[in-house]
């Protein structure tokens, strides 16, 4: 059961910055607030009082996306249910309809952000794949001086690990940004124990772009979750595709070594299993959104290798 | 703690309210404005009995501090259609049968509502997918599904919205469609399951629970918190006035653990205050002193010579040994080609109803002790607490609300003493509702199950003997597990005529979580034995698995192995159905080639997907590039 003293709902950035440095010892600040009452629960934290909860969903910085020079700056208060509902957002993030699909439900992703995400920096949080792979960088901002001052680093630096990141103590969150991804195809690949509303045991990021002739992978990027303590970025697999003819084979051959990355507590056959054949999954279901034929299933189990 | 004030407008009417800071939007809409058609199901945002639209948007109000929705417009279950009349998604609910408990029913209207209205022209794949965050236990989804189709097509003008209505009246009821009575109160959430009743003056009630799986107690110290302002009693074991002890067949278990505890979740003691965080606050004042004891947690372990004892009237802990003997085995199995041995294993399964244990208990003015609760055993439940609180059973009175899901999982009285006592000890009205994590360490669960099965059969197939030796691991207390191991037995070597049988099933005690009364009462345990047993037996025989059965099965004035002589048998008919609805592959396993050819094809369910609405979306996005 949760218990607070005060809930409050700034709506400025400066307004947000200032009650989070004057709060109390122990108040947590939320945003989409999705976790944090099945947190309060028997068998997790139990019975919690907060001194306060700073609600951050209302400040109008944090709200709204915006697009310039190759990048897309999301505000911290960007829901997931958006990378499906809005179009301009699916055209540049072309993996993340796919991502947020998979993601909870319908209900929860109408609240739960993407920076929220990030922060809680779950090995498993299915939107922390997709991010690496788009060269997402974060952004935080505190008050010095009563003046706003922000810092940004990139988000494979920002998770240290499961629950801990560098954010300090007196910062907010008020960013993601990411790369425009327009021209590319994306899919995202995950496994649970149910569909919805459900941990990643794996998941597996992919935004794939072709050169005119459609012939020819152009860009890759890859990410897997789930598989380790933090998200991974493929990069290595991405070069070794990059500048290649598009072959189901050379597809099946890129998809066996991450297999070997696996670095989870448990399950790790099953993870190492899921892995090879995820990776294959995600560059051909990109494939299939820039329009080429889906593979069969006979065709999906031929190539692998 | 400074009270939020609280500004919005609920169902078209503006509210102002002073709130908890801290507290969930379910609650505000619950427990503030009363709207109880919002249910609650787990308060972790699993299950979907909370949603509700703020600003629009379907949420689950579990998961959202009522402090966020401030300055907004909330929809609820109650606002979807003016008072007396039902939407076209409630009605088509009404009309396809898509409301069994109910409990799920609100929420899932919502959440087809929240489909449509997202989406008028969504497919079923895309349906299926706006429903995800929302589960049912009893419906079943197949009859929402249709609901939501049916619905769609009304409301988009494609079908007559006279289809809503009741089909006319056959002949008969059988073979007819028949509409619910109850669906209208259950699709517009106006029907009081036990946690939405409050009344006047009412306490509430929170439960101390055992954190170990066998321990003795050495003393309860309660003063602190019964001097907690706020609380009005507590109570253990020593307010029992009676003969303390409930069970549907041995009643072993007192309604709070006397001098020892058994199993993890036992309660120990109970606190009734004037609200929860105030109960849930003494809980941690009360001191209990526990010895630890040595565990059981297999039944086999239990059976040993020099086990510790758990009960002390059964040293052995045995709950119940049921033997059937029919023929002679040790002739059968002489006289068998082949003998064929293996082992079976069940696991503990949870009813997971989506109604968590609630209940309300009030001494009346005459002094009559009522307890209203989704018990599914009501009469037993009034004799047994007549004698537990030693009152006269005209004294005693069980209300049965309506039962959110039960599957067995509410015949046994787990906490309806402790409401009652509560209320005798106050003589105040007192509510208490589990919360799904209670729900589940407390209540009883499936038996899990070993079995060790030996068949001789002849090489044409036919059974000569069976011996079915079936331990089940009965957990703390008995509950139902004599009933269950009675039923295990009789149906043990299925629907098969085998001369020469010989059945062992015991229900053991252990420091697990009481087994009880669940769909099939053991049937299932023993079924998957037997079937899993002739599958195997085919396959070494090299016999077609549908053969098998027909060389054995009953037929017409057989007579079962308690010599229930039968009329009238369907088996022949039953395997007849099933291997053409199943497009069944002749021939013994594996001899059939190495590819199946009855495998996916019309009627099989297809693996899950996701991104139906991505795909029509991306669809007409490429029209327009194009």
């Amino acid at each position: 059961m949760l218990t607070c003293d005060t809930y409050r709902l700034p709506t400025s950035l400066k307004e947000a910055l200032a009650l989070w440095a004057g709060a109390p010892e122990g108040s947590r600040l939320v945003a989409g607030a999705t976790d944090i009452l099945p947190w309060a629960r028997e068998g997790r934290a139990g019975d919690v009082h907060l001194p306060e909860m700073i609600d951050v969903s209302r400040v109008a910085e944090l709200c709204g996306y915006e697009i310039a020079d190759g990048r897309v700056r999301l505000g911290a208060n960007v829901a997931y249910q958006q990378f499906l509902t809005d179009p301009v957002l699916r055209s540049h993030l072309p993996c993340m309809p796919y991502c947020a699909v998979w993601f909870a439900d319908d209900q929860i992703r109408e609240q739960a952000t993407l920076a929220g995400n990030i922060v809680n920096a779950s090995p498993a949080a299915d939107g922390v794949p997709p991010v690496i792979a788009m060269n997402g960088d974060i952004e935080m901002a505190r008050l010095e001086g009563g003046e706003v001052v922000t810092r940004a680093m990139p988000v494979a630096e920002f998770i240290m690990g499961p629950g801990r990141t560098k954010l300090a103590g007196n910062e907010i969150v008020t960013a993601v940004t990411l790369d425009s991804m327009q021209g590319y195809g994306g899919s995202f690949q995950k496994v649970g124990q149910r569909r919805s509303l459900v941990i990643s045991a794996v998941c597996c990021a992919a935004l794939v772009k072709t050169d005119a002739s459609g012939e020819v992978f152009e860009d890759v990027r890859l990410a897997l979750g789930g598989v380790g303590p933090v998200p991974m970025r493929l990069t290595d697999i991405e070069d070794m595709l990059r500048g290649k003819r598009i072959d189901r084979k050379l597809i099946a051959e890129a998809s066996v070594g991450p297999a070997d990355r696996v670095a989870s507590r448990s399950r790790v056959a099953y993870r190492k299993a899921v892995v090879s054949g995820f990776v294959e999954a995600a560059i051909e279901d990109a494939l299939v959104e820039l329009g080429a034929p889906e593979p069969t299933p006979e065709q999906r189990e031929a190539a692998h290798v | 703690m400074s009270d939020f004030e609280m500004e919005l407008e609920v169902n078209g009417r503006k509210v102002r309210r002073r709130i908890e800071p801290g507290q969930r939007l379910l609650d505000f809409l619950r427990d503030d404005l009363n709207l109880t058609g919002t249910k609650e199901g787990c308060g972790a945002g699993e299950c979907g009995t909370c949603s509700v639209f703020v600003d629009g948007k379907l949420v689950k109000s579990c998961l959202m501090p009522a402090a966020k929705a401030q300055g907004t417009k909330v929809e609820t279950v109650e606002g979807l259609a003016k008072p007396g009349e039902l939407t076209p998604v409630q009605r088509a609910f009404h009309k396809t049968g898509a409301s069994q408990c109910g409990y799920c029913i609100p929420g899932m209207v919502m959440a087809a509502t929240s489909a449509l209205r997202e989406n008028p022209d969504a497919g079923i794949d895309e349906i299926k997918e706006r429903l995800g965050g929302n589960i049912c236990r009893c419906t079943g989804y197949t009859k929402i599904f249709e609901a939501v189709e049916l619905a769609r097509e009304v409301i988009a003008g494609r079908l007559n919205p006279a289809t809503l209505e009741a089909d006319p009246a056959g002949e008969s009821f059988i073979g007819n469609n028949v509409r619910r009575l109850d669906a209208p109160s259950k699709v517009s959430g106006r029907l009081r399951y036990a946690g939405d009743m409050v009344m006047p003056d009412m306490l509430h009630m929170q439960v101390l629970r055992s954190p170990h799986a066998h321990a003795k107690i050495r003393s309860i110290d309660t003063s602190a918190a019964e001097a907690l302002d706020g609380v009005a009693c507590v109570i253990t074991c020593d307010d029992v006035p009676g003969e303390d002890g409930f069970g549907v067949f041995v009643h072993d278990q007192p309604v709070m653990a006397r001098g020892k505890v058994r199993h993890v979740g036992e309660a120990v003691a109970a606190v009734a205050a004037e609200d929860i965080a105030t109960a849930r606050k003494a809980l941690k004042l009360i001191r209990v002193d526990y010895e630890e004891l040595p565990g059981l947690f297999d039944p086999e372990d239990a059976m040993q010579p020099g086990a510790p004892v758990i009960h002390d009237y059964a040293p052995d802990n045995i709950v119940k040994h049921i033997p059937v003997r029919k023929g002679d085995v040790e002739k059968g199995f002489a006289e068998a080609d082949i003998i064929v041995e293996q082992t079976y294993e069940t696991q503990q399964v949870e009813h997971a109803y989506l109604e968590p244990e609630a209940g309300i208990a009030y001494v009346d003015a005459d002094d009559v002790v009522t307890v209203i609760s989704p018990s599914q055993n009501i009469t037993h439940h009034r004799h047994m607490l007549a004698h537990i609180i030693d009152r006269p059973i005209n004294k005693v009175r069980f209300i049965m609300s309506p039962v959110g899901g039960g599957f067995g999982g509410k015949e046994d009285m787990i906490y309806q003493g402790m409401l009652a006592l509560a209320a005798m000890k106050t003589h105040r009205p007192v509510k208490l509702v589990f919360t799904r994590e209670e729900s589940i360490i407390a209540s009883a669960k499936r038996h899990p199950s070993r079995v060790t099965y030996r068949m001789g059969l002849k090489k044409n197939g036919r059974i000569t003997a069976a011996s079915f030796r079936m331990i089940s691991d009965g957990g703390a207390y008995g509950m139902s597990t004599e009933g269950v191991m009675r039923k295990a037995a009789i149906l043990s070597c299925g629907p098969y005529d085998i001369p020469n049988v010989q059945i062992d099933t015991y229900g053991v005690y252990t420091n697990n979580t009481p087994s009880g009364a669940f769909r099939t009462f053991g049937g299932m345990q023993a079924q998957f034995a037997t079937e899993s047993h002739l599958d195997i037996c085919a396959e070494k025989l090299g016999l077609d698995p549908f053969e098998i059965r027909r060389i054995n099965m009953m037929r017409d004035g057989a007579v079962t192995h308690t010599q229930q002589k039968l009329g009238s048998v369907s088996l022949a008919r039953v395997l007849e159905a099933a291997e053409k609805a199943s497009r069944w592959e002749a021939g013994p396993v594996g001899q059939r080639g190495p590819v199946r050819g009855d495998l996916g094809g019309e009627g099989t369910r297809q693996p899950c997907t996701l991104g139906s609405r991505i795909k029509s979306a991306d669809g007409h996005n490429k029209e327009k590039v194009a």
